[in-house]
C-alpha cells in the first residue's frame, strides 16, 4: 500500500476510532458521577475521604461487574469507564497492527504485535503483582 | 461532593490544557496538583494520572493525527521501548518509597524545564543512516509557508535507549514523559518539533496506557478521583490541541519552565521534609 494511502486510512479512521472510544468512555463516567451524585452523594464524599488517607478498594471482581452496573451501582459504573477509556491506546495499537498487516510490512507487524503483547502483559503482571 | 467534583474538575481541566499545548502531558501537572492541592497520597496520584494521561493523549491525538503530524513508524518502533519500561515501571510503583518517588518527580520536573529553555529551532536531516532507512522513518513536514519538506531520522537505537527510560519513568510516576520522548526525537534522532511533539503525544497514550492496565488490575486506582480527573483532562486537552495551531511555541516555553521549577521545588521540598 502506498503511504499516501496508508496516511488517508490513519487520518481519516483513528480519529474517528479515538472519538468513539473516548464518547464511550466519557458516557459511563459522566453516568457513574450522576449516579453518585443523585443516589449517594454521602459515600463519595467519605470515599474521598478515605483515599486521602491512602485506603484504596483493592482488586475488583470483574465476574460481578455487570450485575453492580445492572443494579445502578456507581462505583461499577465508574470502574468500567475507566477501563473503556485505557482500550484507547490498546485499540490504537491494534489498528496499527491491521494497517500494517494490510501493507504486508512485516517488520511492523512483528513491532506492532510487541507492543499489543506488551500491554497485555502489563494486565497479567498488575493481576498477581 | 459538588465542591470536591468542583475542584477536582478545575485542577484537572488546567492540567490537561498545559499538558497538551506544552507537549509534556498531562501527568506532569496533575500528579503535584492532586499531591499538593487535592492533598493526596502520591500513589492515588500517579494512578489517577495514568488514566488521565492516556485520555489526554486521546483528546490531543484527534487533531495532530487529522493534522497528518504524527509519524507511525517512529511511534511503533519507539513504543517497543516505552511499553517495556512502562510495565516495569508501574510494576516497581507498587514497591518504591513514596519518598524516593517524589524526588524522582522533582528530578523529572528539572530536566523538563532544561530540556524546555534548552530548545532550539529544528535541524532537519535530507539523509538517514541505514537502519532508519531499512525502517523507512522518514517522512514530511510543512514550512511556515505550508510547503511540504523531507525529513529523515538518525540514531533509532540511542532515542530507543531513551525511551526505555521514559517508559520507566511513565509507569513509576503517572507522567507520559513527554519532555524524554521529544528530547530523544528531537535532539538525537533529528525530528523536526512538530513532529516530534505530535508523535510524543500518540505514543505518551500507550506507554501510560501499559502502565494504567497494570495500576487498574492491581486495584491501585481510586475510581473516586480518577474518574472526574479523566474527564477534566480530556476536556482539557481537547481544548489545548484546538489552540496548539495558532500559537507560538516560543512564547509559551518561559511559562512552562517557571511552572515546572515550581512544582519541582515543591515536590522536592515535600520529599525531604516529610510532610
Amino acid at each position: 500500500m502506498p503511504k499516501q494511502e496508508e496516511d488517508r486510512i490513519l487520518r481519516e479512521w483513528t480519529p474517528i476510532l479515538l472519538r468513539s472510544i473516548l464518547i464511550a468512555a466519557m458516557i459511563f463516567l459522566v453516568s457513574g458521577l450522576i449516579l453518585d451524585y443523585t443516589f449517594a452523594p454521602d459515600y463519595y464524599v467519605d470515599r474521598y475521604r478515605e483515599v486521602q488517607q491512602g485506603h484504596l478498594m483493592g482488586r475488583e471482581k470483574y465476574a460481578l461487574l455487570l450485575g453492580r452496573i445492572r443494579a445502578g451501582n456507581p462505583h461499577a459504573v465508574l470502574t468500567v469507564g475507566l477501563f473503556v477509556l485505557t482500550l484507547v491506546p490498546l485499540a490504537r495499537v491494534a489498528f496499527c497492527f491491521i494497517l500494517f498487516i494490510r501493507e504486508r510490512d512485516y517488520t511492523y507487524v512483528a513491532l506492532t504485535a510487541y507492543v499489543l503483547a506488551g500491554l497485555i502483559v502489563g494486565v497479567l503482571v498488575g493481576s498477581v503483582g | 461532593m459538588l465542591e470536591i467534583l468542583t475542584s477536582l474538575f478545575a485542577l484537572s481541566i488546567g492540567a490537561g490544557f498545559i499538558g497538551s499545548i506544552s507537549g509534556l502531558g498531562g501527568g506532569v501537572f496533575i500528579v503535584p496538583a492532586l499531591v499538593i492541592f487535592a492533598h493526596m497520597p502520591m500513589k492515588v496520584a500517579v494512578g489517577a494520572s495514568l488514566i488521565s494521561v492516556v485520555a489526554t493523549s486521546a483528546g490531543a491525538s484527534v487533531a495532530f493525527v487529522r493534522d497528518g503530524w504524527t509519524n507511525l513508524k517512529v511511534a511503533m518502533v519507539l513504543e517497543c521501548a516505552t511499553v517495556t519500561g512502562a510495565v516495569i515501571g508501574a510494576y516497581l510503583a507498587g514497591v518504591v518509597p513514596t519518598v524516593v518517588l517524589e524526588l524522582l518527580f522533582a528530578a523529572m520536573m528539572l530536566q523538563s524545564a532544561y530540556f524546555t529553555i534548552t530548545k532550539h529551532g529544528d535541524d532537519i536531516l535530507t539523509k538517514g543512516d541505514a537502519l532508519a532507512e531499512r525502517l523507512e522513518l522518514g517522512g514530511e513536514v510543512p514550512d511556515q509557508g505550508g510547503t511540504p519538506i523531507h525529513y529523515e531520522v538518525v540514531k533509532v537505537p540511542q532515542g530507543a535507549a531513551l525511551m526505555v527510560v521514559a517508559g520507566l519513568m511513565s509507569g513509576l510516576l503517572g507522567i507520559g514523559s513527554g519532555a524524554l520522548k521529544v528530547m530523544a526525537m528531537d535532539y538525537i534522532m533529528h525530528l523536526p518539533l512538530k513532529i516530534s511533539s505530535a508523535t510524543s503525544n500518540f505514543m505518551i497514550g500507550v506507554t501510560a496506557g501499559a502502565g494504567a492496565l497494570v495500576f487498574l488490575a492491581r486495584g491501585d486506582v481510586a475510581t473516586t478521583i480518577a474518574a472526574p480527573v479523566a474527564i477534566g483532562v480530556t476536556a482539557g486537552a481537547l481544548g489545548g490541541s484546538r489552540v496548539l495551531p495558532h500559537l507560538k511555541v516560543e512564547s509559551l516555553r518561559i511559562v512552562f519552565v517557571i511552572i515546572l521549577v515550581l512544582i519541582a521545588t515543591e515536590m522536592g521540598w515535600r520529599a525531604l521534609s516529610g510532610i
